[in-house]
Formats: C-alpha cells, structure tokens, sequence
C-alpha cells in the first residue's frame, strides 16, 4: 500500500457511533475539563460556557447526522482548526502581545479545536479523540493549579473519564450491562498502577521554559518607591520596625522591616503566605542584617538606596557583594497566597527575574526590593545559583576572589567588644583549625547547651541580647540563637550576617509545592567563605539536602495518617458490621421451606463427598449418584429427592410432621460421617 | 495470546505519556505528575488488562447438535465467565459476542463447516478489550463438546450404477419397501416406529397404541464400498458423491452395508438412514497407502 493508500485507509470514515451514553460521557469529560481550565484563570467564564453550550450542541448534531455526516461540516472543521492555530502562533510569535506564558493561548486554541470537533464526531475513534483532547486541556489546568481544591476537578474528570472508556467498550462489544466487579477490578487496578508512578517517580523538575510564571496579583502601588512594605493591613502599607507595644508585621513576623528587634518575638500566625515550585528546598532569603547594636539588627545601606533596575523579564540581576555565583541553577516559583512583605524571596544568589513590573530595587547585599505590594495572586520566578560546595570544599577555602573591605569591615562589626563571649567561643572552636570547623562546633555546642523556646517575656531595655542568651538562662528563639552565632563567628574574625525569611515549608506531593506559612518566618546565620561566598547556617535547625520523593513523602504522611487512626473504635465498628453482614447473608441465602433444605443438605452431603451437583442434574438423578457413592443401604437419598420433587412440581404437600420427619432424615445422613466411606474420587461417576 | 494491531495503541501511549512529560518538565505542577500517572494507568490497564481478561476467561459449550452438514449452518450455544468476542476457527463460523449472563441457553454462535469431518472439540478465537476497549487481545481455546460434532458430506450426484434391471421380460420382481414387508402380527408401540404402521384397530381393542409388526423386508441389501482418496478435496468430493449414492438408495428402500475405512480400521456394518450414512462418513478417512486422487463407490450386492 503506498502512502496515499495508507492515509486513505487511516481517515477511513468508521462505523457511526450509536450510544448516547457514549457520547454523554465523552462531552461532560471534556466539560469538567474546560471547567478545570475556567478555574484556573486559563478561561474566562464567558468563554468556558459559551464552549460548553457550544460543544453540546455539536455533540448532539453530530448525533443525528452520524450515518451520513455532511461533508461540508468536516470543510469548516479544517478551516477552523487551521484559522485558531494562525491566531495562536501570531498571539504567541508577536513581540508586545503581553503573553507571559504559552499556556493560556493555548488553552483556547484546544478549546476552539475541541468546539469546532464536536459537530463531526460521527464514529467511536472521534469520540475517543475527544476524550484524549479533555486530557490535554486537564494537562494544562493541572500546570497553574496550586492548590488541593483542584483535586475536585481530577476526580470528576478521572470519573467521567474511566464512565466514558466503559461505555467505549460496551460500544465496541456489542453493548449489555457493565459488571460492576470487573469496573471495580479496573478501577482498583488503575488506581494501583498510577499509585505506583506516582510513588516511584520523581518530582517533576522544572527543566525548560520558554516563559516563566509572572502575574500581578491583589497588591497596589507603594508610597515610597523602594521602601520595604507589606505591614499588617496591606500588601503596600509601609513596614514599621517591632515593638513592645505593637508587634504587628507580616504574620507577626518583626524581621521584613529596616531593623529585626531580638528582643521581641512576633505573635506568629498559621497563614498560608505563599507556595513555591523549586527544584531542592532552600531557605527563601528576603533580606540580610550586618550592624549589630547589641538588641537590634540594622542595614548599613537601607532599603530606599537601592538600586533600581529597569528591564522586562527576565531581570538579569547583578552579583551581590561577597556572592560567588558557582553553584547548582535552581528555579523557584513564588505564588503569593495571602500577603507578605514586598521583598523578593529567593533562593541564594538570585541571577534572574521574572517579574510581573520591569522594574525591581536592588541592594549590594542582594536584598531584592519590589516596586508593588505583593498580595494574593502574585506569582514570579527567580533562578539562583544555590551554592553546593561540600564540607571538605569548605574547610579547605582559602584565597579566591575576596571580600570587599569595606563589606569585610560592616561583617566583622560588633557594637561593643564581647570578651565573655570571645572566650567561650575560643574555648569551643580550641581545636579547631579551619572556619567551617570552627562553625560546627560552634552549632553543636549551641545545640546541647541552649534550648528553643517561644514563650519568654521581652528582655528589658538596655540588655545585650547576646550576653543575656548565652549566660542567662539560654532559653531563646531562632533571632536570638542566630544572632549569638554571628557575634561568637564575628568575634573569632569570621564574617557573618543575619539573614531573615522563611524556612522551605511542608512540602505537598501532590502539588509539588512547598507550603510556607506565617510561622515559617525564621532567621539564620550566612558565614563568608573565601572562594565559595556567602553559605548558609541554621543553628536552630538543619534543613534537608535534597528535594524529597513525592512518593516517600506520601507514604510519610500516610504513615502519620494512620498513626492517629483511631484503631479500637474503627476495629470493634468492623467487627460489628462484618458480624452485621454475616447475619444478613446467613438470612438471605437460608433455605426458606423445607423441600429447599433437604436439597441443600443433599448438596452438601455431596460436595463433602467431592462430588457437587451439576446445573444440569435433578435433584433425583443427584441424589441417585449419591446413593452409588454411598453404597450403604441405610443412606438412601433418592426416596427424600423424589418427595421434594413431587413436592415442588406436583404440588403435592406433606404434613408438617412429614416435612419435619423429612428434615431430620436428610440431617441424619448428610451427618453420617461415614456415609461416604466406600467413595474413591476415581471412582465418581 | 496476543495483541491485535498494537502499535498503533502503543504508539499512541508513548506519544502521550512523552507529552505528559514534556508538559510536567515545563510546568513543573505536581498536579501536571497526579493526572499523568492517572492517564498512565488508564492506558496501562486499556492496554494490557484485556490479556489478563483472556487469562483469566474461562468459555464452554452448554449444548450443541451431534450432527450437521458440510457447507450448512449449525448452532451450538456457549457461556463465558466475561464478554467476548468469539470466531470459530475450526470448524469455522460467525463471529459473535458473547456475554456471561443467566440466561439458560447461552449465547448462539454459528458455525459454518466446510467440510465433513468429526469434532470433539471447537477452536475459537477468543478476543476481549475489556475493560476500556483500547486495545483488542485474542487467544485461541478449544472448547470441548458435550457430545462430537458429526459433519456430514454435502449430498453428491450420485455415482452408483442403476441396479434396476432391464425388464423387457417382465421378470424383475419389484423389491418391497423396506418398511413394507409381510404382517406378522401387532405388538405395543414403541419410540421409533413408523407412524405408517400403526394398527389403529388393535390400537382401539387394546386400548393403548400398537403397531403392525413385519416380517423381514424381503429385498436383500447392498454393499456400497468407498475408498476414499488422500487428497482431502478429493476425498470431500467422493465422500459427497457416496452420501448422494447412499441417499437415493435408501430412497429406493434398498437396505445397505456401508464399508468405509475409520482411524481404527475397516468398518463394514449397515447404514438405515441419512444421519446414520452422514455419521460413518463423516467417520471416513482414506485407508493407509491410498492413491492421492483416485477414489471409488463400489455397489455390490
């Protein structure tokens, strides 16, 4: 066959499709997939009703001209599809055009497929394209959903579709009804092997993009350009530094402001701030401290004189000062969920944006300043060169490229000279030979002799937080543990900053995102290593290495899950219902006269024997071959089997006293153990 | 067992679960993974359940007819623990569906032999896409019969010589019909008799059916003989050419002693009716060393 041929025989018109519970389940499959798409923003509403009125519309005449389908519709289908794929690549291809991602476009250009489809779906394989194109367009809903509310939408589309798949092959079988154990045995079976992908594959990495994420959401202009915003009110109200009085910041949290008091603690919320897409978890740096006035960290250069850099995305970003940007890239997608500041979080060492405005403020230290509240909707991209040298590299950096002086000087700076602790630090680092070391130590000795705790008053004023931590009650939080490090490493010489921003968050397989909340809010120690740049340090906890599975982090959760079942209630319930069950079945299939229980004793004297009664046998004739097996005169079936046949088809009824006289001789012999003593199975009739 | 067509499912699998990929490498979206693994095992059951469908498949005929001819339609009824598609093979027949269900007769299948021959046993080509109808597996099984299947020849011209005489004399005595002979007596009905004898006289005397009974035919029967030859068509056409020959004798009346060779060997013995004749050579195969294409029909008496 040539290719021509070939290509004939492939758009073979098939066999009209006549079931309409095909083509129902088809259609609302691709409804609950523009729905989906509706949900996520990739459609408006207008456009989602106006395909799904659309759709049924052509579904239904496509229907009605399935025999013989015009040959003018398949025409106008083509012409169609060819117009929306031209408008698609010129909305995509034109420079201004405002597109920041793919998707939407595309999104209505299946949509508009799938319209234009519906009026000629004469046959199974149209149909069944339909369903593949419902796929498609779930595919791209689930690339914008973040959140679990999605899941509603992949269970109705999962359910429709596997209703539809059904239907196709009753279709293709000739039609009759659907075992529901088979449906149940597929559906089991299905749920297992995706179960099973889904536990075995890793998290998908972003890996390629033409565009990345960058949406403006709920946030609003702020009043000076560049200053640090997103107090409790909202997203654009100007930060104001804690105090005792009113320790209201974002969440709670004091440290997105121009200085973190240690002296206070923020009453943190469980607000959900934002989700990120990344590629490993990493702490979201929002901005770093270097002076240290003994209770409070302050910015030598503050947030209003950064720098503004005005381009569209991606922002290349300068290098910070002190950074080395020669570690692993890694992509994170922010997604605002509430409100925080309007810092730009990161990853360390941020090399690109993508930001919904062209322009962003930039500090040396790398501190990224947005020009607009952050508020809920508001999505963007950073890549990072997340540092990935190991401790080995550490301990042996020397030389390379250097830090500023001047930078050297603001991260050596100390308030006042700290001896007490200078001699502790030299006693837990006497061993030490090289910075990194030194550090660990300086984080294990943290670790066994202080303790983490929330609830302690506010030091008094005056009082250095340092001094108070370390030869007080060592009793502290995390601004409080990170702090006392950076004044131990900076009193041995070592150059060490105060970072403020969020811990990774759970992270949710599901989505594959990481959950920050408010009470994520943390600080931590960066520590400047020559050749390597700034490294981060958590002395108040340790964060993960390595991106976790989805998988081992489901089966975690449902390890967890199960651990707060409550066993003994549910456990006597199913005793209880199985019991329940067990009643109702012995009820149900309990012979109800008395000729139904001479044949069930009969029939259980036979299987007993290994011989069962065959569908095509009568009782009679069973209870004959019963009596051959037996051989034993005193076990006659047969006389029993023709009282209940004449029973049962000719109506002739026994006495009660017969009847019970009948039951207790077929108990008698079903009971006889040794009825069947003479039986060999090679000798069953 | 085996997939029908499969590359274009398989292929078609492949493409999508690389889009799936592509689009979750680009998205990053773990609900991008969720739906990819959901599509996955969709696929994955689409695709392969149909073979443990057929593994699991279990089908056997509830009843069929002992006897049929060659080229002519017969019906046997099977059950199946699961719906089915089923071709007969061998012998050869209609395609069908079938579907477990209650019903007591089982699902109709046809089958169409094209030649005569006994059969123990049916091969279908069993096919199923349960249970989302992506992609056809079939397996062959042979399905034993309750009783064998005789096939019949289809009804030859018939080859024999005319054994009626010439009769210019007048002295060629008309044979009597088989049933026809000489009234012995009357005896009770049994199953079996020709209705054509009843006795309805002795019938009312008695009070219960009776029947003339004969005595013997007086014609003396014959000896048809067929060899056949080793060339199945060949052998298809002689064994036609028998049964019409065997046909127009019982016709006649004429009672006959069939020789035909079996796989057990010889096998002379008296055949009274179509089915009887039908059966042995359906039976009949071409004795050892017989020549390729040439067979025979002796008549003798």
């Amino acid at each position: 066959m040539n290719i021509v041929g070939a290509v004939r025989q492939a758009n073979r018109p098939g066999p009209p499709e006549d079931s309409i519970r095909l083509r129902v389940a088809s259609g609302a499959t691709v409804f609950v997939a523009i729905g989906a798409c509706a949900s996520v923003g990739e459609l408006t509403r207008a456009q989602a009703l106006g395909a799904v009125a659309l759709i049924a519309v052509g579904m239904a005449f496509s229907y009605r001209t399935r025999s013989r389908p015009p040959g003018w519709v398949k025409v106008v289908v083509a012409v169609g599809a060819v117009a929306a794929s031209v408008r698609f690549f010129h909305e995509v291809v034109t420079p201004g055009a405002g597109v920041t991602s793919v998707e939407g476009p595309l999104t209505v250009l299946m949509t508009e497929v799938l319209v234009l489809h519906s009026f000629h779906v004469p046959a199974r394989r149209d149909l069944m394209f339909s369903i593949g194109a419902s796929s498609a367009l779930m595919a791209v809903a689930g690339a914008q959903a973040i959140d679990l509310r999605f899941g509603f939408y992949v269970v109705a589309w999962s359910a429709l579709g596997l209703w539809a798949l059904t239907e196709m092959w009753r279709a293709a079988s000739g039609g009759g009804r659907a075992s529901p154990v088979g449906l149940t045995a597929a559906f089991l079976a299905m749920a297992t092997a995706a179960g099973a992908v889904f536990l075995v594959l890793p998290a998908p990495n972003v890996a390629a993009g033409a565009a990345f994420l960058a949406k403006e959401g709920l946030g609003g202009s702020i009043g000076v350009p560049g200053a640090l915003a997103g107090d409790s009110g909202t997203p654009a109200q100007l930060a104001r530094a804690g105090s005792p009085a009113g320790p209201s910041r974002v969440g709670g949290y004091l440290g997105f402001a121009d200085s973190l008091n240690t002296a206070l603690r923020g009453a943190f919320g469980n607000t959900l701030v934002m989700q990120v897409r990344a590629q490993r978890p990493s702490y979201w740096v929002g901005k770093t401290f270097d002076t240290w006035d003994g209770q409070n960290w302050t910015q030598v250069q503050p947030a209003h004189s950064t720098r503004r850099l005005n381009e569209l995305s991606p922002i290349v970003l300068p290098v910070a000062d002190g950074d080395i940007p020669l570690g692993q890239p890694d992509l994170q997608t922010f997604y605002i969920a509430s409100f925080t500041a309007d810092l730009v979080f990161h990853a360390e060492s941020a090399s690109e944006l993508w930001f919904p405005r062209p322009n962003v403020f930039f500090s040396r230290d790398g501190t990224i300043v947005s020009p607009i509240g952050l508020g809920q909707g508001s999505v963007y991209t950073v890549e990072s060169q997340v540092p990935s040298s190991s401790p080995d590299q550490l301990r042996t950096a020397s030389g390379g490229i250097g830090l500023p002086v001047s930078v050297q000087q603001e991260d050596l700076q100390l308030p006042h000279p700290y001896p007490r602790v200078q001699a502790l630090a030299e006693s837990i680092t006497a061993r030490d030979h090289d910075t990194y070391d030194r550090m660990q130590s300086l984080i294990s000795w943290i670790g066994r002799h202080t303790h983490y705790s929330l609830d302690i008053p506010p030091l008094p004023p005056g009082a250095d937080t340092v001094d108070e931590f370390l030869f007080g009650n060592r009793i502290g939080f995390c601004e409080q543990i990170s702090t006392s490090l950076t004044v131990m490493l900076r009193s041995l010489g070592v150059p060490a900053r105060e970072a403020v921003g969020y811990v990774p968050g759970s992270y949710d397989p599901i989505t594959d995102l990481y959950q920050v909340h408010a009470d994520d809010a943390h600080a931590w120690v960066q520590v400047w290593f020559p050749g390597y740049g700034w490294q981060d340090f958590d002395p108040t906890d340790s964060v993960p290495s390595a991106n976790p599975a989805p998988g081992s982090v489901a089966l975690h959760d449902i390890a967890a899950a199960l651990r707060h079942v409550p066993w003994f209630p549910l456990g006597g319930t199913a005793v209880f219902a199985t019991l329940f069950l067990l009643v109702l079945w012995v009820r149900r299939t309990r012979p109800t006269t008395w000729a139904e229980r001479v044949a069930r004793y009969a029939e259980r004297a036979g299987r007993r024997a290994g011989r069962r009664r065959r569908p095509s046998e009568s009782l009679s004739e069973y209870a004959r071959v019963l009596d051959r097996l037996t051989g034993n005169e005193s076990t006659r079936w047969y006389p029993l089997a023709s009282r209940v046949e004449e029973n049962i088809y000719g109506h002739r009824e026994c006495s009660p006293d017969v009847q019970r006289q009948m039951i207790r001789l077929a108990k008698g012999i079903r009971g006889s153990r040794r009825s069947f003593r003479h039986y060999a199975p090679n000798r069953a009739p | 067992m085996r997939p029908t067509r499969p590359l274009a499912p398989m292929v078609a699998a492949v493409l999508v679960l690389f889009l799936w990929w592509v689009v979750a490498r680009n998205g990053g979206s773990g609900w991008v993974q969720v739906l990819g693994d959901i599509v996955f095992g969709a696929l994955c059951i689409g695709i392969l359940g149909p073979s443990l469908v057929l593994a699991r498949t279990k089908v056997w005929v509830v009843d069929a007819p002992a006897d049929c001819v060659a080229g002519r339609p017969v019906v046997l009824h099977l059950r199946c623990s699961t719906r089915l598609r089923v071709r007969p093979l061998v012998p050869p027949g209609d395609e069908t569906f079938a579907r477990p269900g209650n019903e007591t007769g089982g699902t109709p299948v046809t089958l169409r032999p094209e030649r005569r021959g006994v059969f123990d046993s049916v091969t279908l080509d069993i096919a199923s896409a349960a249970p989302f109808g992506l992609q056809w597996w079939r397996r062959r099984v042979r399905v034993a019969l309750p009783t064998p299947l005789h096939v019949a020849p289809r009804r030859g011209r018939p080859d024999a010589p005319s054994l009626r005489q010439s009769d210019e004399a007048g002295e060629v005595a008309n044979r009597p019909h088989r049933s026809v002979g000489y009234p012995r007596g009357a005896r009770p009905y049994r199953p079996g008799d020709n209705r054509r004898l009843m006795h309805w006289r002795a019938t009312a005397h008695a009070g219960e059916l009776m029947v003339r009974e004969l005595e013997r035919p007086m014609a003396q029967p014959l000896t048809v003989t067929v060899v056949l030859p080793a060339d199945p068509e060949e052998s298809e056409r002689v064994a036609e050419r028998a049964l019409g020959t065997l046909a127009l004798l019982f016709e006649r009346g004429t009672e006959v002693l069939l020789a035909t060779t079996e796989t057990t060997g010889p096998v002379l013995a008296p055949v009274f009716d179509r089915r009887g004749a039908g059966r042995r050579l359906a039976r009949a195969v071409a004795r050892p060393g017989a020549t390729p294409t040439v067979g025979a029909i002796e008549v003798t008496r």
